[in-house]
């Protein structure tokens, strides 16, 4: 049995290194601009769709496409923001998830509307390198992903860690009012922190774009998955979010391959169940955020 | 005269009119709309449930600001109960067959149970965790449905379920129709008394002081938690309720009845009417379904667009509603900006 896990963990690693992407937009912004946003997943998906146009229409070869997908979503999903969250950025938490509930439908029928309802293949030449010996294989799509992924989780910390940008946006998140009377500019943080949000999203939505397909509701259908590891990790952490990922991630291929059928069935309805547990025994996750009224 | 205090008391005549509907029921006089009415009828059972679940959840979100995303959950968990309980013999499921009354119970203490255990598990945290977890519930109870076949009847859904309204007016059609309507209309005015009696009440008083301030009335001696958990096990209820009800009405219970749209719509009606204006909110739920009414005609009137595409239109428009009136007018178009905190 134990051959067979390790393959499991990649294929969780895989898993995992979507939802990561996702979840620390997710949890940077729920973190920073103190809001539930519903529309991430749209967000994911435009990526996908950007990835599709640069690499299927426009011809690029997959690391170009990867770069003008961040950036390209990044600025995309920085001008949405822009015009429907900011505005009302005082309103609270509640008026702004609705916003985002309305937003995520414009959004996932838009392109659906655009795109139309069929997904859409991106094809890409993929390598298996087979470790018959050890009993499993990886791809070569499988090793990109996840080093796209860790690349990412690298930088991000070195932003967070060495740059004065990165310090003013945990000063921000830790205490708007105070990062704002200590001189920071709290709404240029925040339009850093849109940019990086949607500007990761859409690196899984290439990612997720490449290893299945592009379609309307391709973000959407990793949003859950996304908000429980970043509840797993601790909201508004996002080195808890991308802990949070891949232990979701490992849980799923791993429960998949060998609980019995009977309870793999109900696939990622026991995500949620995690989520509800998790809320129930420890609802700041992994690093214990600061979560409850009193 | 305010829209708010029309001189009848609706408690009584809900429960007047539930006893004249009964009394219709039973009765040999029966009345048949004109066929060209009855797709109002049909939208209107749909509304009257959709309104039971409204009265509920506007009480947790409207008066007390629990963010319920799934009362949908409810619903569902009501109907299926109800048809588990019931049906007679249906293909690939379980049905126990017994008679309506312990179905319509059944469902209805299955979702306040549902309720508890979501409530006391949720309450006592931040807000917008009650929005995921309500949210993450209601995936789940579609998850289970669809997956749990064996039971439930997977994406055929449950078949034989009694139908007591059609039984005593003797088989369906018009007559059915009209007859539902009286019944399902009688118990939403009763249900909208009760609530609004509930929400006008010394009690509805702590409740919107939960909504505007949780720390200053819990220094004022009120249990907040206590009174957050029972608010949000009634709307459990009344949705587990209208749920059972709608499984009555069909006969069956199937996925396609229980979607994330019933939230969607229920949730929209209620902030177009205004949060918190107990009438208001009914008139808004109102306005949307006769939107989706209408664009319905509208689509067959014009066969250019497919009926896929025009339903991705449909759903846009929804959105952009949302985002409009959450923008521009927040407290919806009865409700009260000062009351409900919020600036437009």
């Amino acid at each position: 049995m134990a051959l067979p896990l390790a393959q499991e963990i990649i294929f969780g690693l895989v898993i995992g290194s979507y939802i990561a992407l996702g979840a620390i937009g997710f949890t940077l912004v729920y973190g920073l601009v103190n809001m539930i946003n519903f529309a991430h997943g749209e967000f994911v998906t435009i990526g996908a769709y950007v990835g599709f146009l640069s690499i299927q229409i426009a011809g690029l070869p997959l690391p170009v496409a990867l770069v003008v997908t961040f950036f390209g979503t990044a600025v995309i999903g920085w001008a949405i923001a822009r015009v429907t969250f900011e505005p009302m950025n005082d309103a609270g938490a509640v008026p702004l998830l609705l916003m985002s509930i309305g937003l995520g439908l414009v959004l996932r029928n838009l392109i659906r509307l655009v795109a139309g309802a069929g997904g859409r293949d991106v094809q890409v030449g993929v390598a298996t390198y087979r470790f018959e010996d050890l009993g499993f294989f990886v791809t070569s799509q499988q090793l990109f992903i996840v080093g796209v992924t860790l690349l990412v989780v690298l930088v991000l910390h070195l932003f967070l860690s060495r740059t004065m940008l990165g310090i003013a946006m945990r000063a921000t998140a830790g205490n708007e009012d105070l990062a704002l009377v200590s001189g920071i500019d709290t709404r240029r943080v925040r339009n850093v922190v849109w940019l990086a949000a949607a500007g990761l999203a859409g690196v899984a939505g290439i990612l997720l774009a490449v290893a299945q397909e592009a379609s309307a509701t391709v973000g959407f259908g990793q949003l859950l998955l996304m908000i429980t590891a970043a509840i797993l990790g601790g909201a508004g952490s996002p080195y808890g979010a991308v802990a949070g990922s891949y232990l979701l991630g490992i849980g799923i291929a791993v429960s998949v391959a060998f609980l019995p059928a009977g309870v793999t069935a109900f696939g990622s309805t026991m995500a949620f169940v995690v989520l509800i547990l998790v809320l129930l025994v420890r609802p700041g996750g992994l690093v214990n955020a600061e979560v409850r009224t009193t | 005269m305010k829209f708010e205090d029309l001189p009848v008391d609706a408690t009584r005549a809900g429960a007047v009119l539930l006893v004249l509907a009964v009394a219709f029921l039973f009765s040999p006089l029966f009345v048949r709309p004109p066929a060209a009415t009855l797709v109002l009828f049909e939208v209107g059972v749909l509304f009257l449930l959709y309104a039971l679940v409204l009265v509920g959840l506007n009480l947790q979100f409207g008066h007390t600001g629990l963010v319920n995303f799934g009362p949908v959950a409810f619903f569902a968990v009501g109907g299926y109960v109800a048809a588990i309980v019931t049906a007679n013999d249906p293909y690939g499921a379980v049905g126990l067959g017994l008679p309506w009354p312990v179905g319509l119970a059944a469902g209805v203490v299955v979702a306040v149970v549902l309720g508890a255990l979501i409530g006391a598990s949720t309450l006592r945290l931040r807000d917008d965790f009650l929005a995921i977890v309500t949210l993450a519930v209601a995936e789940i109870v579609h998850g289970l449905i669809v997956t749990v076949r064996d039971v439930t009847g997977g994406s055929n859904g449950l078949q034989n379920v009694p139908r007591p309204i059609a039984a005593t007016t003797g088989g369906g059609g018009a007559g059915e129709l009209f007859a539902t309507v009286l019944v399902f209309g009688a118990l939403a005015v009763l249900f909208y008394g009760l609530f609004h009696r509930l929400s006008a009440s010394p009690y509805g008083r702590v409740l919107r002081a939960i909504r505007a301030d949780e720390q200053v009335t819990e220094t004022l001696g009120k249990r907040v938690f206590r009174y957050k958990f029972v608010v949000f096990v009634y709307g459990a209820a009344v949705a587990g309720l209208a749920g059972a009800l709608l499984v009555f009405y069909n006969g069956a219970a199937a996925p396609g009845f229980f979607t994330i749209n019933v939230t969607v719509i229920v949730w929209i009606g209620m902030l177009i009417g205004g949060a918190g204006n107990d009438r208001g909110v009914l008139g808004g739920l109102a306005i949307i379904m006769g939107f989706q009414l209408a664009t319905r005609f509208l689509n067959e009137q014009l066969p250019v667009i497919t009926p896929d595409q025009f339903a991705s239109v449909r759903l846009m428009l929804i959105g952009l509603l949302l985002m409009v009136i959450i923008k521009y007018r927040p407290e919806g178009i009865w409700g009260d900006a000062d009351e409900l905190g919020v600036e437009s």
